[in-house]
């Protein structure tokens, strides 16, 4: 049975927060201004972004009310009554509760009675995990119609109160600690929802789903991104190892960490893993007609487009798309956030038959996940 | 831009719009091999980071100790490693005089390399006498036995995939251990030089290697066979480095 992306909705909060204002907003840690932030986000190329948190680091929207406003958005704009939704699948990196799971957050939010949930918890790619059980829950003909959220509120991460009151820990020892700092002046907040049905929208374009596949080296590669540990070495506590929340969070054990030095793994293995899907004739590159990566920062879109040519598997620069730059990275929530944008923008012609190949790469323990969609039409 | 048509579909479209690029435009067999041999060299560059030294690189344990461990048991693969690429040269019949140059070249670059290494290990605060009465290791004695196999059969063709391996590990050396080892040991620049002069080369022999394969790489057996080669080297190579660990003197 073929499933079908019907409606997208999304939800940024706050204004869009320019270059020069991000650090008004997460806030100066120990009153200095960063020494890292102009150099990262050079890199990143990222313009404008949004964040649940005020200047005063107070926090705007939770994570819930983010994913249930991208939700509402989505079943509004779509045509079928909210009564036929059978499941909610709801992807984030942290909801607001470390328990219960995020989706019954959010479906209390969106007051759907009594329907099948999920939660999944990951980085980036728990959103096409979500995606993916909605997908083949409506294969197996359990239900008709499931809507997909993904939502990520890191800025709570990031605030300079977090960083203040890590005094023990890497960051306080070194004058500069790349690693926990570099994803301060990458992530930011947003939500993105998709509904899948069984048949395709009567109005306008649909998208089938036609795969959906991921490959995860955790068994072999180091940890990348985390929060959770000290980021030493030789101390193997996590977070509730530590007999107090406030030990951990003094020894930096709550502190969002990218080993960047591994970061390049994620392209080889994203690489690794399209040929894969080339070589099983899942994917071939020459019927790509929009390619739509998550990508964390621009640093590393050429070097993807660079070993993609090298394996003579290159996919055109014109047919990559993404509104990374105006949006920010939202972690998991990117590609909802991307794809909901793609539909509306007069940037690219979308036309009935198109084919588009998305990829969500995640540093966490290197998952790499992709999906390729049809434009249909009814 | 290459969309990659001529390697799925086999036709020959899409080959004027290649950009220009380190990697030439070549023939459809040299290109399905490029990928293959691209997708060994990914899994066998993750592998590595299970090898128990090379993880301590990773996770930031990589001490003195360990390098000099490292440069013991990596001295004989490269005294080695002259050897197999000079029976290589030998083994290239007239038809197969151009290849024959190019490995003539390339042994002429490398086959003293090991010297370097042994000055690496010294400046490491290693003794002399020590790296040099070290005997290959048990992974060091199947990655020879096979390449030196290979090499004394007709035209071994086959052994381009043990290059792509071999040389990729250098650039991999220089670009992404160097470095590290140099920041986790406090050890000087001295202590590395093999690996960044190694490195260094090696982006002209990854030019002339796709020339070569573009030359040679003309049928689906030929695929096959570089393949396998270095599906086989990477596998033996992984080994040398997790043999490292029984070197307990």
């Amino acid at each position: 049975m073929s499933v079908y992306i019907t409606s997208t909705g999304a939800f940024l909060p706050g204004p869009p927060i320019s270059v020069s204002e991000v650090e008004g907003i997460l806030g100066m840690v120990n009153g200095q201004p960063s020494s890292l932030r102009v150099q990262i986000q050079q890199a990143n190329k990222i313009q404008t972004r949004h964040y649940a948190i005020d200047e005063h680091q107070k926090t705007t929207h939770s994570n819930t009310e983010m994913a249930a406003h991208a939700a509402e958005q989505c079943l509004d704009r779509a045509y079928l009554d909210r009564q036929e939704v059978g499941m909610l699948a709801v992807a984030s990196t942290q909801g607001d509760l470390p328990a219960p799971g995020m989706a019954s957050m959010v479906q209390a939010e969106l007051g759907l009675p009594a329907i099948e949930i999920l939660t999944t918890h990951g980085i980036c790619s728990s959103s096409m995990m979500a995606l993916k059980a909605a997908w083949n829950s409506l294969r197996l003909g359990d239900h008709q119609a499931a809507v997909v959220v993904s939502s990520e509120l890191s800025s709570r991460l990031l605030k300079r109160q977090r960083y203040e009151a890590a005094t023990e820990s890497t960051f306080a020892a070194k004058r500069i600690d790349f690693n926990t700092e570099f994803l301060r002046w990458m992530l930011s907040d947003g939500a993105g929802a998709l509904l899948l049905q069984d048949k395709p929208s009567p109005k306008g374009f649909s998208l089938r789903i036609d795969w959906v596949r991921g490959f995860s080296h955790a068994h072999a590669l180091p940890t990348c991104m985390s929060v959770g540990s000290a980021g030493r070495p030789e101390d193997e506590r996590t977070w509730q190892d530590y007999d107090t929340y406030a030990e951990a969070e003094k020894a930096g054990a709550l502190l969002l960490r990218q080993e960047v030095r591994l970061l390049d793994n994620i392209i080889r293995m994203g690489v690794d893993g399209y040929l894969r899907l080339v070589e099983e004739g899942t994917s071939t590159p020459s019927k790509i007609d929009h390619f739509l990566c998550h990508y964390s920062s621009h640093h590393f879109r050429s070097k993807i487009l660079e070993m993609l040519d090298a394996a003579g598997v290159g996919i055109p620069e014109e047919k990559w798309w993404t509104n990374l730059y105006t949006r920010g990275n939202t972690g998991a929530a990117s590609l909802f956030i991307m794809l909901d944008e793609f539909l509306r923008t007069d940037e690219v012609s979308v036309k009935e038959g198109d084919c588009i190949l998305c990829f969500v790469p995640e540093s966490g323990r290197f998952n790499t996940t992709y999906m390729q969609l049809t434009v249909v039409k009814q | 831009m290459n969309d990659g048509e001529i390697l799925i579909e086999g036709g020959s479209a899409a080959l004027n719009e290649m950009p220009e690029s380190n990697v030439p435009v070549m023939n459809p067999h040299a290109q399905v091999c490029l990928q293959h041999l691209l997708r060994v060299w990914l899994g066998f560059e993750r592998d590595l980071s299970t090898v128990p030294l090379l993880r301590r690189l990773d996770l930031g344990t990589y001490t003195v100790d360990d390098h000099q461990r490292l440069l013991r048991n990596l001295r004989q693969q490269v005294i080695e490693g002259s050897r197999w690429i000079t029976r290589t040269a030998s083994s290239f019949d007239r038809n197969h005089a151009e290849i024959r140059s190019t490995v003539i070249a390339h042994a002429v670059d490398e086959h003293r390399d090991y010297e370097l290494l042994e000055k690496d290990y010294v400046a490491s605060g290693g003794r002399l006498e020590d790296i040099l009465s070290m005997e290959r290791n048990v992974g060091s004695e199947a990655l020879h036995g096979f390449l030196m196999y290979r090499a004394s059969r007709n035209n071994p063709v086959d052994l381009l995939g043990a290059m792509w391996i071999i040389e990729g590990l250098g650039e991999k050396m220089a670009r992404s251990w160097a470095e590290r080892i140099q920041e986790l040991t406090g050890l000087g620049e001295d202590s590395t030089r093999f690996m960044t002069y190694h490195g260094h080369n090696d982006g002209d022999h990854m030019q002339r290697f796709y020339e070569t394969l573009d030359d040679v790489c003309v049928n689906e057996e030929t695929v096959q066979a570089i393949v396998k080669t270095a599906k086989v080297v990477a596998r033996l190579y992984r080994l040398q480095l997790e043999e490292l660990t029984h070197d307990v003197e």
